[in-house]
């Protein structure tokens, strides 16, 4: 195995020995920290259950869809705010006021509108995500080399073909990043959602264990959790590897 | 095409393991959840906002025992995670019904949303020392009982609430002076951890996490509850005064089964305590010891009113409600 995938290892062991030891050591109260052990026990119960599949496909349903309408938008609205400087100029200081906005804060005006179901969870996780991409989207649009451009223009490509054969490929790579990005945030906002309002999903099922007095499981959830980011995580190299394989960025440096 | 197969044998094996495994998440007791299979289409469909606590466990059981689908209801239980998630949704329709303590539908109406109970919900056991809820202190503070509490630190579940709302008439029965006291805002469940890291001199504790606290050594200084009146209902069900003269009949199907449900709910305590373990992760040794609340059918009146008038008192309402207005 080659030195950084052992180190890699070596680290995840050293935590894990550190998290068992704290609580046996009683330098943290185990019932409020329970050790390593028995909750990597609870959770291997727990993938022997379909209620916790269920919950994770919740989850993950709500990323999936909550991300692929913040691209769709962001995209949308990207190409058409970065192709005029007037909308950019006009837009700049909205955007600049909206995006700081914790989407937490909207949890009151989502349980309003949609109480407890997946909706409210969605309209959460479409706000940050949409930020993340459109700001990565105006960046990409911004950067076109005018002269490529202005070829395309004088080779008579009409708009959309030079926001195709130009823009678009000048965008992608900005546009992968921020998808990126926003996997990310659109999982935290998942999670979050559902633990504070309620919608179904991993989110509720660690509220309701806390709630409970079931630690254990609680910690569990939440180990959960972090391996899905990581499985985003690496989902997302994927597929940015496969987009941008003709992208210099890919091409010239390994990135692991 | 090896690694192929080995992958494809792995995904299959889990999602036959998972197949097998019933119950839910992290529950180390947990039952079967027994899902109400989906009724005749001639049942309508009614939906209700309730917390995953010990006191809703009548709803539950009337579910399980059909008493609901007797009287031509569908019930879909939603739970929330707090009141605030619940009066916004009774509010906006989400809910048809919904659970919630008197205070919070108190002040809701108070701030004019038309709110009205139709079902009581749980009431205080009326046994000083043994009640669902009390305020508990570490051993050997010196806190003996509620006059003690006058300056120091109070942890309670929601301020302005039913906690310290009853909290501060029992320290003025009890001859303390209520401004004194500090009151902070810590869920039930990290209540004892607080209480053992001194953060809080005292908290309030509902079941399960009192008999934890008591457990752990701590005395419960106060029953705030039965102190304040021993006929206390904490709870209840309500939904919009529009819901009630506009869907009249559903309203009183809806009562009936719930006064059903609750009348075999205090009958039954046993079931009670298996049901609980359903719909929360509380574990069989905790559920088997916990306190219940007492379950009944009619609102105690004056109990309501002191409860009332405490709250305007202490600034939580502008004014003392009606009973007549709240209560069914």
């Amino acid at each position: 195995m080659p030195a950084k995938q052992l180190l890699g290892v070596a680290g995840i062991l050293g935590f894990l020995v550190t998290w068992e030891l704290i609580p046996r050591l009683g330098l943290i109260d185990a019932r409020y920290l329970p050790p390593a052990s028995e909750v990597i026990a609870a959770l291997i119960v727990d993938f022997g259950l379909t209620a916790f599949w269920v919950s994770v496909g919740e989850t993950m349903k709500a990323w999936f869809l909550g991300l692929v309408i913040a691209v769709a938008l962001a995209v949308l609205l990207g190409f058409i705010i970065g192709s005029s400087s007037f909308l950019r100029k006009a837009t700049n200081s909205t955007v600049e006021f909206l995006r700081p906005i914790p989407s937490v804060a909207l949890i009151p005006l989502a349980v309003l509108l949609f109480g407890v179901k997946i909706e409210s969870s969605l309209m959460l996780i479409t706000y940050a995500a949409f930020w993340q991409v459109l700001i990565q989207v105006l960046y990409g649009v911004a950067d076109v080399d005018m002269v490529a451009n202005n070829t395309a223009k004088t080779y008579g490509l009409g708009r959309m073909a030079r926001v195709r054969y130009v823009v678009f490929p000048t965008a992608l790579p900005y546009l992968m990043t921020g998808v990126r990005l926003a996997a990310t945030v659109a999982l935290v906002l998942a999670i979050t959602a559902e633990l504070v309002i309620g919608s179904p999903g991993l989110g509720r099922e660690i509220a309701l264990a806390q709630s409970g007095g079931a630690i254990s499981g609680m910690y569990a959830l939440v180990l959960a959790t972090g391996l899905i980011g990581v499985l985003i995580n690496i989902l997302m190299r994927f597929i940015e590897k496969k987009t941008l394989s003709w992208h210099s960025s890919v091409r010239s440096e390994v990135i692991v | 095409m090896n690694r192929r197969f080995i992958a494809v044998l792995a995904a299959a094996s889990v999602l036959g393991l998972s197949a097998c495994g019933s119950g839910s998440p992290s529950s180390t007791g947990g039952g079967t959840a027994s899902g109400t299979a989906g009724g005749g289409s001639d049942l309508t469909k009614v939906s209700v906002g309730v917390i995953p606590i010990v006191d809703c466990a009548p709803i539950y059981l009337g579910d399980k025992q059909g008493f609901f689908k007797e009287e031509g209801l569908q019930l879909d239980i939603q739970t929330a995670t707090g009141g605030a998630a619940i009066v916004p949704g009774v509010v906006s329709g989400s809910f048809d019904f919904a659970f919630s303590n008197l205070i919070s539908v108190m002040v809701a109406k108070d701030k004019g949303l038309d709110l009205k109970f139709v079902a009581n919900g749980a009431s205080t056991t009326g046994e000083k020392g043994k009640d669902i809820g009390g305020v508990v202190a570490p051993a050997g503070s010196g806190i003996q009982s509620a006059k003690d509490l006058a300056g120091k630190t109070v942890s309670v579940n929601n301020l302005s609430n039913i906690g310290d709302t009853t909290i501060k008439s029992v320290i003025e029965k009890d001859g303390g002076d209520p401004k004194s006291v500090k009151f902070v805002e810590v869920a039930f469940p990290d209540a004892p951890a607080a209480l053992a890291n001194k953060q809080v001199d005292a908290a309030w504790i509902l079941e399960p996490f009192l008999s934890k606290a008591v457990a752990e050594g701590g005395t419960i200084v106060s029953s705030n509850f039965v102190e304040m009146s021993p006929e206390l209902d904490i709870a209840g069900y309500f939904t919009k005064a529009d819901t009630i003269s506009g869907k009249a009949e559903l309203t009183q199907k809806f009562t009936r089964a719930m006064n059903k449900s609750l009348e075999y709910a205090q009958a039954h305590p046993d079931e009670v305590r298996d049901i609980v373990g359903t719909y929360t992760k509380i574990d069989e040794g905790t559920r088997a010891k916990m306190i219940l609340p007492r379950y009944r059918v009619e609102f105690d009146e004056d109990a309501f009113k002191t409860l009332g008038d405490a709250a305007a008192k202490y600034g939580t309402l502008t004014k003392a409600p009606n009973a007549g207005d709240l209560l069914p």
